[in-house]
C-alpha cells in the first residue's frame, strides 16, 4: 500500500508543507531581489532624468539669456516670450533713443563694470542697442542718464526672465 | 535712429509701465491677477517715485 511513498499520509503532509514552505521562500528571495534589481534601475533613470532635466533648464536659461523670451517660446509659453522680447526690445530701444550709456568690457571701474554685466544681461539686444547708437552717448542731459538707466533694466530684467525660464524648466512653481 | 527726448516724469511713467507689465506677466499665471498685480506695480512705481522726489527736492537747493 505504501510502495510508491514508503510514508504514511501524516508524515507526507508534513514534507509537503516543507517543500511549499521552501518553494515559497525560494518564491519570495527571487521577488525580493527583482523588486531591489527594479528599485535599483529606477533609481539610475531618475538619476539621469534630473541629469537630463537640470541640462535641459540651464540650456533653456542660455537661450533666453541670448534671445529674450526665447527660453519661454521653447517651453510653449507663448505669452510670457512675447511679453519678454517686446519688454526687453522697447527698453533697448528706449535706452538707445536717449542716448544711454552702453558699457563696455573692461571697465575703468566698478561702476563701468557693473554697469557692463547689467547690460549685457540682454544678450544679443546689446548688439542691438550698439548698433542703434552709432553716434554714441550723451549723458549730459537727463535723457541721456534715463537711457542708461533703461538699458541696464533691460538687462538685469532679461536676466530675471531667463532665471524664471529656467525654474520653469525644472518644473518649479513659476 | 532719431533721438527720443522725454521729461523726467515721461520717463519715470514710460519706466514704470513697462517694468509693470513685465513683473505682472513673469510673477502671475492669471491674466485677472496680471493686470492688478501690474497696476498695483505701476501705482507703486509712480507713488514711490514722487515720493521721493519730494523728499529729495529740500537738498536741491
Amino acid at each position: 500500500m505504501f510502495e510508491e511513498n514508503s510514508q504514511p499520509p501524516a508524515a507526507r503532509d508534513v514534507s509537503a508543507e516543507r517543500d511549499e514552505q521552501k518553494t515559497a521562500g525560494a518564491a519570495d528571495s527571487v521577488t525580493s531581489s527583482l523588486e531591489a534589481v527594479e528599485t535599483a534601475d529606477k533609481s539610475a533613470e531618475t538619476n539621469g532624468g534630473e541629469v537630463s532635466s537640470a541640462a535641459r533648464a540651464v540650456a533653456v536659461a542660455l537661450a533666453g539669456w541670448l534671445l529674450p523670451g526665447l527660453g519661454h517660446a521653447l517651453l510653449k509659453m507663448w505669452g510670457r516670450a512675447l511679453a519678454i522680447f517686446l519688454t526687453i526690445g522697447f527698453l533697448v530701444y528706449l535706452g538707445a533713443g536717449m542716448r544711454g550709456n552702453v558699457f563696455e568690457p573692461g571697465g575703468e571701474d566698478a561702476f563701468a563694470r557693473l554697469g557692463y554685466i547689467a547690460d549685457a544681461g540682454a544678450g544679443s539686444f546689446y548688439f542691438v542697442a550698439r548698433a542703434m547708437e552709432y553716434e554714441g552717448p550723451d549723458v549730459s542731459h537727463a535723457d541721456g542718464d534715463y537711457g542708461t538707466r533703461f538699458l541696464a533694466t533691460a538687462g538685469v530684467l532679461n536676466l530675471l526672465a531667463a532665471l524664471h525660464a529656467y525654474e520653469a524648466a525644472r518644473g518649479r512653481k513659476a | 535712429m532719431v533721438p527720443l527726448h522725454f521729461s523726467h516724469f515721461q520717463s519715470l511713467l514710460l519706466f514704470a509701465l513697462v517694468i509693470s507689465l513685465a513683473f505682472g506677466t513673469l510673477g502671475r499665471r492669471k491674466p485677472v491677477e496680471r493686470v492688478k498685480y501690474a497696476a498695483w506695480s505701476f501705482a507703486m512705481f509712480v507713488l514711490v517715485g514722487i515720493a521721493l522726489g519730494w523728499l529729495m527736492y529740500p537738498f536741491s537747493k
